[in-house]
This record gives structure tokens, sequence and C-alpha cells, in this order.
């Protein structure tokens, strides 16, 4: 229990250094997140012009995808504002052998290497996500509980998942690329509804790319009030972050120090 | 005079065959970053099946569904090969090498505009590569006449140094303003819905289509696009002037913009 408790004191510092250091450029910190919340709002708008021109498309219309966005945007915005050092940042350190200065430390590797970095423009994800909430019309309380669970359930496979393609750096050498690449899938495939899909494009949106349990699943949970749905979502997070604890640590086995120095500011 | 031409023309003849030389050094860089677009175009051939099923049309605004394909892919290619240079005049200004690069005995905007081109050239050609299997599985060949070629190609060039030209503009504000990473997202998301890369102009509400034909988001990616797979003379003649009102308008702002910004220019460092 104290070294629990010891952990999230670490975090909780790790996570505020990190503000500090992102809000040192001031003009900076303000435009990424101006920016992303502008990025999110464009894409809002294509749906709204989008469903207004087409109707109902696949038992999707505007409604959901505001729900939609609200979820994916508010669950990948939690998930890197605190732990962003994933994905390419991950798999760049791997490859560089440049994960010596998070070896030495008492604490656990995994924890210390991924909420060492903040990503400053998930910060307007956050507020678009609550903001683009607002205009779904659920405000029972069971209807917000559900969407702040998913949404939290979401930012954790997002994580998690960023861990297993970051990690396929131990393993296939510079996996920059492909690990940007396989979150980026992830993320584009959340933001459409998951009914355009189907077949093997479908299931791959359950395994390899599970875009469907960050973005159409939690929409059917608010939307459905799905208990059941609720608990598959919790088994789908312990699952991926299972085998992201697995390939990070078995990788680890393999990692090769650069014997760089670094310097972290 | 004319020796003179001959020197100008070789001398950024050279740096855009230096620049592709690079590029094709690092093929695989760059393939690694255009298989984005097989993820895109397959998202967008789903989500516009899924459109031409439920309103059980063969067209829409005069569009078929292998049409839209095709525009799609078009637009995109477009968007993603241009000369993305405003990042590295950000770039230059903020570590100071802006002082020696300007020194230099080129025009600094035509030397990146033709640097510019050696990495274009590559980024289209693997976009397009790469998008071409997907998109004749599910749509098929183009009927694009070979009369209609060379006009598309020249709407095509147009589009990209119209978009050259914002882009300088864009990044020439980084003598001031140091970043311009707001200012180019807010650019580029123009074009996602005034330019029809998300949708073309055609799919638009019957208020917004005459405002976003007029502006010049249009002309660096839907107007290719849409002449690429319904070419006609009448449209074609609209997008040309446009285009050259456009570019007269942009590049008499890109003179001023440019003389201005190279006296407010502070160096740090040294």
């Amino acid at each position: 229990m104290k070294r629990i408790q010891a952990e999230l004191i670490f975090l909780r510092a790790l996570v505020g250094v990190n503000l500090a250091s992102a809000m040192e450029y001031r003009a900076s910190f303000i435009s990424q997140i101006v920016g992303m919340f502008i990025n999110n709002g464009i894409y809002f708008v294509f749906w709204i012009i989008f469903f207004n021109q087409f109707g109902t498309i696949r038992g999707y219309n505007v409604d959901e995808i505001f729900l939609l966005f609200a979820i994916v945007t508010l669950g990948y915005g939690l998930g890197f504002m605190f732990a962003g050092n994933t994905r390419q940042y991950m798999a760049y350190l791997v490859a560089q052998g440049r994960l010596d200065y998070y070896l030495v430390f008492p604490r656990n590797l995994l924890l210390h290497v991924i909420f060492s970095k903040m990503i400053v423009s998930t910060v307007g994800d956050v507020a678009f996500g609550l903001i683009a909430y607002s205009f779904t019309g659920r405000f029972t309380l069971v209807e917000i509980g559900l969407f702040l669970t998913t949404a939290v359930l979401a930012a954790i496979i997002f994580v998690g998942y960023s861990v297993i393609t970051g990690s396929l750096a131990f393993y296939m050498g510079n996996a920059q690329y492909a690990s940007q690449q396989m979150t980026n899938a992830m993320l584009t495939f959340a933001l459409y509804p998951n009914s355009l899909f189907s077949g093997a494009a479908r299931m791959m949106l359950y395994t390899v790319i599970p875009a469907a349990f960050v973005g159409s699943v939690p929409v059917d949970i608010v939307r459905n009030q799905d208990g059941r749905l609720l608990l598959l979502l919790v088994g789908a997070a312990i699952l991926v972050w299972l085998i992201a604890l697995f390939l990070f640590y078995y990788g680890l086995r393999r990692y090769e120090s650069g014997s760089a120095i670094n310097v972290n500011i | 005079m004319l020796l003179q031409l001959r020197r100008t023309t070789t001398k950024y003849a050279a740096i855009t065959m230096t620049n592709l030389q690079n590029q094709l050094a690092y093929v695989w860089e760059a393939l690694n970053r255009a298989v984005f677009i097989v993820l895109i175009m397959f998202v967008f051939i789903q989500l516009w099946t899924a459109v031409y099923e439920s309103q059980g049309a063969t067209e829409i605004a005069g569009l078929s569904l292998a049409a839209t394909i095709w525009y799609f892919l078009i637009a995109e290619v477009m968007e993603l090969g241009k000369i993305r240079h405003d990042e590295r005049i950000s770039e230059e200004v903020k570590d100071g090498s802006v002082a020696y690069t300007l020194t230099r005995p080129y025009n600094y905007l035509a030397y990146h505009f033709f640097n510019g081109l050696g990495e274009t050239a590559v980024k289209m050609t693997l976009i397009f590569l790469l998008g071409l299997p997907l998109v004749v599985y599910y749509a098929g060949w183009p009927t694009i006449q070979p009369q209609h070629a060379l006009p598309v190609l020249l709407v095509a060039a147009l589009a990209m140094l119209l978009d050259f030209f914002v882009f300088s503009i864009i990044g020439l504000l980084a003598f001031v303003t140091e970043d311009t990473f707001s200012f180019r997202l807010i650019y580029q998301k123009l074009v996602f819905i005034l330019g029809g890369l998300m949708l073309p102009l055609d799919f638009l509400p019957g208020w917004l289509q005459p405002l976003a034909r007029v502006l010049p988001f249009n002309l660096t990616t839907y107007a290719p696009a849409k002449l690429f797979v319904a070419f006609t003379w009448a449209q074609f003649w609209q997008i040309l002037a446009l285009q050259a009102i456009w570019l007269t308008i942009f590049g008499l702002v890109l003179l001023r913009q440019y003389q201005w910004a190279t006296r407010q220019l502070a160096v740090n460092g040294g």
C-alpha cells in the first residue's frame, strides 16, 4: 500500500514538472491547445454538414457523432495529457538505447517512462470532449457517470495500446513510424461510425487496431446504458494492458543500451 | 541576359535535383509516411459507399461513387504532397540559421520552392501509387480523356504554386511570431472543409457553395481533383481565372511581406 502511495506521489510530481515545463513557453502552450481545439472543431463541422446533407447513415446521425467525439477526444486527451511518452516517443527511446536514464531509478520503470512526457495539445482535446458532450443532451446522472467512466477506460486503452506499439521497437528495432501509424490508425478509425465497416475490417477494429473499444463500444454503453457492455470494456482494458506489460517487460530483456549521455531537462 | 537565365535555371534545377536525390536515398522513410493514404482511402471508400447506398443513388451532385473515390485520391495526393516549407522557415528563424540562408546567392523563397519540388515529386508519386490499388479495386480505372490531361496538370501545378504562396505567407510570419503552428493549422483546416478535402464542394449546402467556390482554398485541392474526375472546359476556364486572380493577390502580399519581414527579423545567437 505504501509503495503504491509512493508511486502515486512520484507520478503526481512528474505530471507537475511536465506541466510547468510546457507552460514555460506560454504562447506555444496556448497556441497548441487552441490549435487542437480548432482541429477537432473542423471535424465536428464536417460531420454536421455531412449529416445535414445525407441524413442517418447506418444507424448513426449527428447526435451519435457528438457523443462519439466527446468520448474519443476526452479519452485521448486524458490519456496522453498524463502519459504521453509512448508510441513513437517510446519506440525512439528503445531504438536509441536511451532507457538507461529510467532504468537506474528505484521507481516503476514503465510508469516512469510513460508519465515523463505531456502532449500539450491534448489539453485542447480534453476541453473539446467536455464541450462536445454538452451538445449530446444526455444529462442524467447515470449518463454523465457512464460518459466519464467510458472516457477514462478509453484513455486507459489508448495508453495501453500505445505502449504496445512503442514496445514493438524491442522486437523490430526502428519502430517509430510503425508505432505512430498504428496509433494514428486507431484514432482515425475510432472517430468514424463503426457500422461503416464490415467483415475483416470490422474484426480488425476489435483486435489488431482496437478502435471499437475507444469509440463505438463506449457510445453504445452510454446510449443504451448497457452494464454488460461496460464490463466487456473493462475486460478489454485489462487485456490490452496485460499484452502491453508482457510486450514491454519481455522486450526489455532484449534491450541494448546506446551508452549515450542523456541530459533530461 | 540569356546566359544569366541559363545560370539561374541550372542553379534552381540543381537545388530540386539535390533534394530529389535526398528523398530517393531515404525512400523507405518516405514510404512509411505515405502509407497513411491507404488507411485514409479505405475509410473514405467505406464512408462514401455507405452514403451512396443510403441515398439509393448512382450519382450525387453529378458524381458517381467511382468518381467520388477517385476524387478523394487526387485530393489527398494534392494535400499530402504539398510543399511544407513554412515549418522549415520557422525553425530557421528560431535557431538563427536564417541569418546565413538569407545571404546565400539565391532568392530565399525560390530556394524553398525548388527545394520543396524535389520532395513533393517523391511524396506525390508514392501517395498515388500506394492509394492506387485500393482505388482501382473499389472504383475501377478512371475515364479521363487524353486531351484533358494537360489542362488538369496545369491546374494542379498552379494549385501547388498557390498553396506555396499561402504557406510562404504563413512561414514569413515566423520572422515576427517565431512559431506558426496555429496559423498553419487554421489554414489546413479551412482546406479540409472549404477546400473540398473531406467533402467535394458540390456536396456542400447550397448557401455555402458559392462562397467556397470563390475563396482560394478550393483552388489548391478541389480544383485539380474535380477536373480529373469530371472535366468540363467551362469549369476549367473558371478555375484558371480564379487561380490567376488569387496568385496575383497572394504574390503581391508575399512580395510586400518579404520586404517587411526581412526588416523585422531579429536573429538569436551567433
